[in-house]
């Protein structure tokens, strides 16, 4: 109690009382991210408003060897930015877009900027940022790069890693270090790289130099309309294998089309097909529609119904929002949502999905599924009804059986949502212990006491020489 | 895991407890690259060789660490693939040095460095412990990146035993053009040229400005004394066909083999001394004129991959103390306000290189907590 008082005055007085949150009521907010099955209390939370608050928030909870967990938007699909007794360290407010340099197609900005603002102020240079996350209207690029993000036309761009020139970086001991070379070629260890993706267990963004992408001459959306999962999958299959780099791939099942068209984001989506292909390619106008000609040919030899292509913007963005809502959408149909997000070779694509067809059928639950199919990167949702404990039971098994089907096909359990607490049970079947110490080693030269996002990422128990950081003090009010 | 690489495992435990350190080496053709390195005993890989797995349809391949880069060309080429890394050196280079090295080439313009390429890799830390990172999806963000952390380390963390590495389907057309950029001052050249690239639509799979004295020195490029622009464009019929007219527009435009690109790898004499010099893209004008005037002033050659900013200087070594001094001078010239990354330099230049490699603190504990008694190629990345 003391220390949770004592720490709430000292944060109140580098951001104002305002910006400190205690009481239960207003912490609500922040027990969940965008899974609601996982529900964690933090102790307080705190917002800072600049880069010296964070600095000096973040030394403050250094004195104080509190625990805390940073977040941006909260719409992590991993249970990731969310404990029990920490201090929550919203950083949302940081979000300055600080320069963009259209000649150099690059920009600075702080961690809290929206993935789609920074987009839509490249614009007017002719660029954009190409990871698009389907939280991009919300989500934060401080988020994106803890979660490493990916999105849809990451098939062709590459995901946040591959966006990433330079960072400075708040460790939680409070020392400010600068990973990358924003001016050059970065030379020694790529502590960028490894920074990217950490999941808020290394420290915290203050800025990030990313590169942006040129937008493309001509873009063309392909809607491609199957009677079988399968034949759409073995479409997959051909237009990868050929060599074309569409600038996205992404499959919805039957289920995830019925979602959607009953939503207000209906798409214009065939509700009688057992699975739509949605297909961009995007660059140069010459020899792009040979492309297309080529592409929709691969999905009629696969056995599609038909295939539409749209060049129109708005046209295209109607496609577009159906896909990327289809989540949102989720939320109509049932109260609770499991998410999973493992990556398979693409040529197993067809065996994985009928197999969890089998396992979703056997559990007699409701598995939709909307996913980028040219990566591999599968999504099975299930929809669910958490205060239903059978149910409940019967969707974790389930659940468990797919990963472990995706683990058995060569894949990995998290392709771009992040372990967090949700993946955290498969990391064993995985990696080896010692690979597993061998992460927990790099976590500690990041943050030897382990107290940034204490607990995820890498199961505590399988550390070697794991022993709770005797000085990481939970806060308890 | 194999027997063979529990075998390096414990050759790297026996060195540590018996105070001894490696020098790892597989084909041998980086043993003068890095800074001066000094170890007791020799860590050999040349063994670990041979495709793991290969399926073409999910475009990833795994080897082991010593598997020559041809051997990888070889065998994705028979399915119409191939591995969109092109190191500069001999094709008898390892996928291991490469990766370990984050060795790039023209191509890293349109596809990125190694740390693009690499999907997992496994390694023995120095501590003979066997770590089995990343994996075989072409996205994975299971855990914190060792794959990222171990590409570049120049095996200053592990010995990388195995690799697998995303592949890419080889276009149906790839040509290549040298336009003539003569007429104009080095810099003028180089800035209108990085400036086309950027801007065009047809975004080359490279393009590689080479100085005047290489020019001459490449296939199907004698004639006027000047720097040429080196321009890849691959993809479809139709697409080719429209940026090989667009790229008339910077100059005169002369299709070459593209063997030209192989002999650009091959170029470098050996026992040269070479160095990159890189900045922010939009100064690459001034920036390759400096560092082409430098190569060229002693004998050698530069050439520029423009849309990264990087200019790559080739020289001979020097043939006393007094050029060896004048090199110092203008080299410590050229690193002010750039970025100096030394490839193979004699130990007098090393301290011009802008950063220290693997010394700050940072760094510093990221080696104690893979090779706590800095064994794996001591001194090659800076530091103990």
């Amino acid at each position: 109690m003391p220390l949770n008082t004592d720490l709430a005055a000292r944060l109140a007085r580098i951001v104002g009382e305002q910006r400190v949150l205690l009481r239960p009521g207003e912490l609500r907010a922040y027990e969940s991210d965008g899974l609601p099955g996982y529900q964690l209390k933090p102790s307080l939370a705190v917002f800072p408003g600049t880069r010296d608050e964070t600095i000096a928030v973040v030394r403050a909870l250094a004195e104080a060897h509190a625990v805390f967990v940073a977040r941006g938007a909260g719409t992590g699909l991993s249970g990731g930015s969310l404990a029990d007794d920490v201090v929550l360290l919203g950083l949302h407010r940081l979000k300055r877009i600080i320069s963009i340099d259209g000649d150099n197609a690059r920009a600075v900005v702080e961690p809290g900027v929206v993935n789609a603002t920074l987009t839509a102020a490249a614009s007017a240079y002719g660029l954009h940022y190409a990871p698009d996350p389907s939280s991009q209207t919300v989500c934060t690029i401080g988020g994106n790069i803890a979660e490493n993000a990916g999105g849809p036309h990451c098939l062709k761009y590459g995901v946040t890693l591959n966006h990433v020139l330079a960072l400075t970086v708040l460790l939680p001991s409070g020392e400010v270090v600068s990973l990358g070379n924003a001016e050059g070629e970065a030379e020694g260890y790529d502590l960028l790289g490894a920074f990217i993706g950490s999941e808020g267990c290394f420290g915290v963004v203050l800025d990030a130099t990313v590169r942006l992408e040129r937008n493309p001459q001509s873009v063309r959306t392909l809607l491609a309309d199957f009677s079988s999962v399968d034949a759409a999958a073995h479409a997959v299959s051909a237009i990868i294998a050929s060599g074309i780099v569409a600038a996205a791939l992404e499959m919805m099942d039957n289920a995830a089309i019925q979602v959607v068209e009953a939503s207000i984001y209906a798409a214009g989506y065939p509700t009688d097909a057992a699975a739509i292909l949605l297909i961009e390619l995007d660059g140069a106008t010459a020899g792009l529609d040979d492309d297309v000609a080529r592409v929709a040919a691969f999905c009629a030899d696969a056995g599609a119904r038909g295939v539409r292509v749209a060049t129109d913007p708005a046209d295209r963005a109607r496609l577009w929002q159906g896909r990327k809502k289809a989540f949102g959408a989720m939320g109509r149909i049932s109260s609770h949502l499991v998410v999973q997000d493992a990556v398979v070779p693409r040529t197993k694509l067809p065996a994985v999905l009928a197999e969890i067809h089998r396992i979703g059928a056997r559990y007699r639950v409701n598995v939709c599924n909307v996913f980028h199919a040219g990566d591999g990167n599968v999504h099975p949702n299930i929809g669910y009804d958490a205060n239903d404990a059978d149910e409940s039971a019967r969707v974790h098994t389930a659940m468990t059986e797919i990963m472990q089907a995706c683990i058995d096909a060569g894949g990995t359990i998290t392709g771009e949502h992040g372990v967090g607490l949700d993946k955290l049970p498969y990391m064993e079947a995985l990696f080896t212990p010692t690979t597993l110490g061998a992460m927990c080693a790099l976590r500690d030269v990041f943050d030897p006491e382990r107290r940034a996002n204490p607990g995820k990422v890498v199961p505590v128990h399988s550390c070697r020489e794991w022993h709770a950081a005797p000085s990481a003090r939970p806060i308890r009010s | 895991m194999s027997a063979d690489v529990m075998t390096i495992a414990d050759r790297v435990r026996s060195a540590r407890s018996r105070g001894a350190t490696l020098r790892i080496v597989s084909a041998g053709n980086w043993l003068d690259a890095g800074r001066p390195c000094a170890a007791s005993e020799r860590l050999e890989l040349a063994a670990l060789q041979g495709i793991v797995s290969y399926e073409p349809g999910d475009l990833t391949l795994t080897a082991r660490a010593a598997t020559p880069l041809a051997e990888i060309e070889r065998v994705t080429a028979a399915e119409g693939q191939w591995l969109t890394l092109d190191a500069h050196g001999a094709p008898s280079g390892t996928i291991g040095a490469t990766v370990a090295t984050a060795s790039a080439g023209p191509l890293a313009s349109a596809f990125g460095t190694p740390r693009d390429h690499v999907l997992g890799c496994e390694f023995v830390s120095g501590t003979g412990d066997v770590v089995r990172a990343g994996g075989r999806v072409v996205k994975n963000v299971a855990g914190f990146d060792l794959v990222r952390l171990v590409t570049g380390a120049w095996g200053t963390l592990g010995a990388l035993t195995e690799i697998t590495v995303r592949l890419r389907a080889r276009p149906e057309e790839d040509i290549t053009l040298a336009v003539s950029v003569g007429g104009i001052s080095a810099a003028s050249a180089a800035e209108l040229a990085w400036r086309w690239t950027r801007e065009s639509e047809y975004r080359p799979f490279a393009a590689e400005l080479v100085s005047p004295s290489l020019a001459q020195r490449l296939t199907g490029m004698s004639g006027s004394p000047d720097a040429r622009l080196l321009v890849r464009l691959a993809g479809n019929t139709s697409f080719v066909r429209a940026a090989r007219s667009a790229v008339a527009a910077l100059g005169d435009a002369q299709p070459v083999a593209s063997s030209v690109w192989g002999e650009l790898a091959l170029a470098e004499p050996a026992a040269a001394i070479v160095f990159r010099a890189s900045a922010l893209p939009s100064s690459i004008g001034i920036l390759c004129s400096r560092a082409t005037d430098l190569a060229e002033g002693f004998g050698g050659y530069s050439h520029a991959t423009l849309t990264r900013g990087v200019v790559r200087c080739v020289l001979p070594a020097p043939r006393d103390d007094n050029a060896m001094e004048r090199l110092r001078a203008g080299l410590s010239q050229l690193s002010t306000g750039v970025t100096v990354v030394g490839e193979r330099m004699p130990a007098a230049l090393w301290s011009i290189s802008s950063h220290p490699g693997a010394s700050d603190a940072l760094a510093e504990r990221v080696r104690r907590a893979f090779d706590p008694d800095h064994i794996m190629n001591p001194g090659l990345l800076g530091g103990a």
